[in-house]
């Protein structure tokens, strides 16, 4: 074998040869697709308002920027800093809905699942919540919070906490009572029964639950973001669109990508790696 | 050998016992009551039920309320056929070839992430605020679910199965018909029933978005005129419509499918 | 007289999955098998018989080599080549009948003249009155006689059978052996059987060949000479014949597995 074999094999050896053939061809249509907008551009098949040239949405980025003072104003929000700014707000947005939102959901959750005669009378409830979208009640969130950050926040929280009290009281539900009356023949209390039994059992659910809700409630919050907000990457891309800049609303429809997938692969995805796949339980999706 | 059906009960009727779900409603309403009556102005904030079953009767009497709703399951379901129609095969193709399905999960998978709503300003500014851009909407959110549906279900079938037939001289239609598609039959159920529920949401914000008459437009235009009993009166509809067709429709076929299959299939 | 399968100078090499280096499967391989007869394929794990059976099926493309049927090179599965799989493959949703009838289907076979001839092989694999069953109601031994009648009844010219009781328990394994010779019999096929268990192909061969380990060679060929009418398990164990035949192959096999094991 000549050298460039050697070599050959030995990076297939290291890297998987699954895993670079998988890489090499999941990679074309990504190449296609910005060649082909690329050519676009350059031959001028559709004109530039439906879609923007590459460079123009990576130029937007710094114009939406530019009246910005300087790195220390990005984090302090300065107004005139558009970009970060929005980026900032929907981030926010997203962190403090979901610091409030998962731990109110899954406490009562637990509550409501823990009482098995409450957990059936309150199960239509959580039923009919979910079934109005968290788009739904935007309207509704406008005439109460008016426009503006507080019914974006509602939104996103509004989605995740219904979400993730329907799955964890049907986590807890399911627990079996085997689990239950063991701990109780030990010894444990009430407090010991939540944490050690039904907390552990309902995990599977509450994970998938966790993520599921973020998804949904990520596309909930640009949506109120779009109808009833003032601020955020969703107002930016609608006003942007309603101004024909559409440079922008590319840029802010990749960044809104971006974030989710950053979001769902280096934290959700690895959480639910790290608990439940390691604990050998998997959920089923209702 | 089962036989014959299992008989229905009550509770599988309703998913929970009718007097449970009776008891529920009656206490939510108690309790709209209560706080609707203990609030000031509570025509803007949270009008009494009395108030919106008002409403609802009025704008049926307009003959605005039936077809708004009608509006909206018009565009649902042609949104959902075409999401199908689409979806599917497409699901097929990828889970037949392993080539194939190395090219385009990568991609599939990073235009899945961009919703449906926010991909709505750019479709805007092609077709403007019409019914077309609600159904480019409405068509992008639901075809994932079903593609990677049927892309997984298609890959579970085992590889002997088609080997058998290719052996017996299929050509390949049979071979997508004999065996690909009974085997993928359950995935293609679940998938289905998800990508109609994106469907739904996506048809509500759209109308918002767009401005588009029907449900969503009129929770919409509700809050803009200040008439809030017409926008709880909307939420309603759209959760109750909602609940019927995934507990009602979906689900059940769903179930069905798959325990038909599930008996089947080892 | 042509013969019904030739196989002339296959080789056979492919890239490893994970670290792309080449794994030489079967080298040189010649054989020639006439028609009516009855070859078992015997050898250690690994040594590439099902890896040939393949080839002859047609499901795996081969590169260096000959591989004929009736005179004919082999491109590809077809329904000249009927295969019987280690897990019977029969289609969970279809019922018996539907599966035995398939090759006939895909044929083109008229449905009328499709039912007479598929509850004639209903019959001869014994298991008349489970035709409107599903496979899942089935026991492991039907579901396999069931394979066996769906490849019979679809009328190849060849028979492929991989390892087709391997998966049954022992009690079942002695009859469907003993059911298969009487088919072979009746039906005269061309029958290629590969199997693990030596005595299972000196009970049911008329040639058994051995194959040695990777890269895997005909290591050498064994006859067994005794008329078909005769094969019967309760009077084969203690005739020598049987007993001095498949001792033989159970010493060149074990040859090839020491080899493995040092």
């Amino acid at each position: 074998m000549s050298i460039i074999d050697k070599t050959w094999i030995g990076i297939q050896r290291r890297f998987g040869r699954q895993r670079i053939r998988k890489f090499a061809l999941g990679s074309i249509p990504f190449i296609v697709l910005i060649g082909t907008w690329q050519a676009n551009s350059t031959f001028g098949w559709l004109p530039p308002v439906f879609i923007p040239e590459l460079g123009a949405v990576w130029e937007a980025a710094f114009t939406l920027q530019e009246d910005c003072p300087s790195t220390g104003a990005i984090f302090a929000m300065h107004n005139d800093c558009l970009l970060t700014n929005h980026i900032f707000s929907s981030i926010n947005r997203v962190a403090l809905a979901a610091l409030i939102g998962l731990p109110l959901g899954i406490f009562f959750g637990i509550l409501a699942g823990m009482n098995r005669t409450v957990s059936r009378f309150l199960e239509p409830v959580g039923v009919f919540a979910n079934s109005i979208s968290g788009i739904a009640w935007i309207p509704l969130a406008i005439v109460w919070f008016g426009v503006g950050w507080m019914t974006t926040l509602f939104i996103m929280l509004n989605t995740i906490f219904w979400l993730l009290f329907f799955n964890a009281m049907l986590g807890v539900r399911g627990v079996s009572k085997v689990y239950e009356n063991s701990v109780l023949t030990m010894g444990g209390n009430r407090w010991h029964l939540i944490f050690q039994v039904y907390l552990p059992g309902a995990m599977p659910s509450i994970i998938a639950g966790i993520r599921m809700s973020m998804g949904f409630g990520w596309r909930a919050l640009i949506a109120a973001e779009m109808i009833g907000g003032t601020s955020g990457l969703g107002f930016m891309i609608f006003t942007s669109a309603q101004d024909f800049k559409i440079e922008e609303v590319f840029l802010g429809v990749i960044l809104i990508s971006l974030i989710w997938i950053a979001t769902d692969r280096y934290l959700l995805a690895p959480l639910e790696k790290w608990t439940i796949h390691r604990w050998g339980m998997v959920w089923k999706p209702e | 050998m089962r036989d014959g059906r299992k008989v229905l009960t009550a509770r599988d009727l309703l998913g929970v016992p009718v007097i449970n779900l009776v008891l529920v409603i009656i206490c939510l309403i108690g309790l709209w009551w209560l706080v609707s009556a203990s609030i000031e102005n509570p025509d803007r904030y949270l009008p009494s039920p009395l108030a919106v079953a008002m409403s609802s009767i009025d704008m049926i009497e307009k003959g605005v309320l039936p077809s708004y709703f009608s509006d909206t399951l018009v565009r649902l379901v042609i949104g959902s056929i075409i999401g199908l129609a689409v979806g599917i095969p497409f699901g097929l193709l990828l889970g037949i070839n392993r080539t194939v399905s190395d090219i385009f999960y990568p991609i599939m998978n990073f235009f899945q992430s961009v919703s449906g709503i926010a991909i709505f300003p750019i479709i805007v500014i092609w077709w403007g605020n019409s019914d077309e851009t609600v159904l480019a909407v409405i068509l992008y959110t639901s075809f994932f679910p079903i593609a990677f549906s049927v892309l997984s279900g298609a890959r579970e079938v085992p590889m002997q199965y088609l080997n058998a037939v290719r052996t017996m001289g299929a050509s390949r239609y049979r071979i997508i018909r004999d065996v690909l598609v009974p085997g993928a039959l359950p995935h293609i159920a679940t998938g289905s029933r998800l990508s109609i529920g994106f469907a739904w949401r996506a048809v509500i914000a759209g109308e918002m978005l767009a401005g588009r008459e029907g449900l969503g437009w009129m929770i919409f235009t509700g809050q803009d005129a200040d008439l809030t009993a017409q926008v709880i009166l909307g939420m309603i509809m759209i959760g109750v419509t909602w609940i019927i067709l995934d507990h009602y429709l979906l689900r059940p076929f769903e179930a069905d499918t798959i325990e038909r299959w599930g008996l089947v299939q080892r | 007289m042509v013969a019904k399968l030739t196989v002339e100078g296959l080789t056979h090499r492919y890239p490893d999955e994970y670290t792309g280096e080449s794994v030489h499967a079967l080298d040189n391989i010649n054989l020639e098998i006439q028609d009516g007869e009855f070859i078992a394929v015997v050898g250690p794990s690994g040594c590439g018989k099902s890896t040939l059976l393949n080839i002859l099926a047609g499901l795996l493309p081969h590169r260096e080599g000959v591989v004929k049927v009736d005179g004919t090179p082999v491109s590809g599965p077809g329904p000249d080549r009927g295969v019987v799989f280690q897990e019977h493959a029969i289609l969970p949703w279809r019922t018996v009948a539907r599966n035995i009838g398939h090759g006939l289907e895909l044929q083109g076979m008229p449905k009328a003249q499709r039912q007479k001839r598929v509850s004639e092989f209903v019959d001869m694999v014994g298991l008349t009155g489970f035709e409107d069953k599903y496979p899942h109601e089935l026991s492991g031994g039907m579901k396999q006689r069931c394979a066996v009648a769906r490849t019979l009844c679809a009328d190849p010219v060849v028979m492929l059978m991989d390892e087709p009781f391997a998966a049954v328990d022992a009690q079942t394994r002695i009859t469907l052996q003993e059911e298969l010779n009487r088919i072979a019999m009746a039906t005269k096929k061309t029958i290629l059987f590969i199997t693990h268990a030596v005595d299972e192909a000196a009970f049911l061969a008329d040639r058994c060949i051995v194959f040695s380990r990777r890269p895997g060679r005909i290591k050498a060929v064994v006859d067994i000479n005794i008329p078909r009418e005769e094969r019967v398990w309760a009077t084969l164990v203690s005739d020598p014949r049987f007993t001095d035949a498949r001792d033989r192959i159970l010493g060149l096999v074990r040859e090839e597995v020491g080899e493995d094991e040092e």
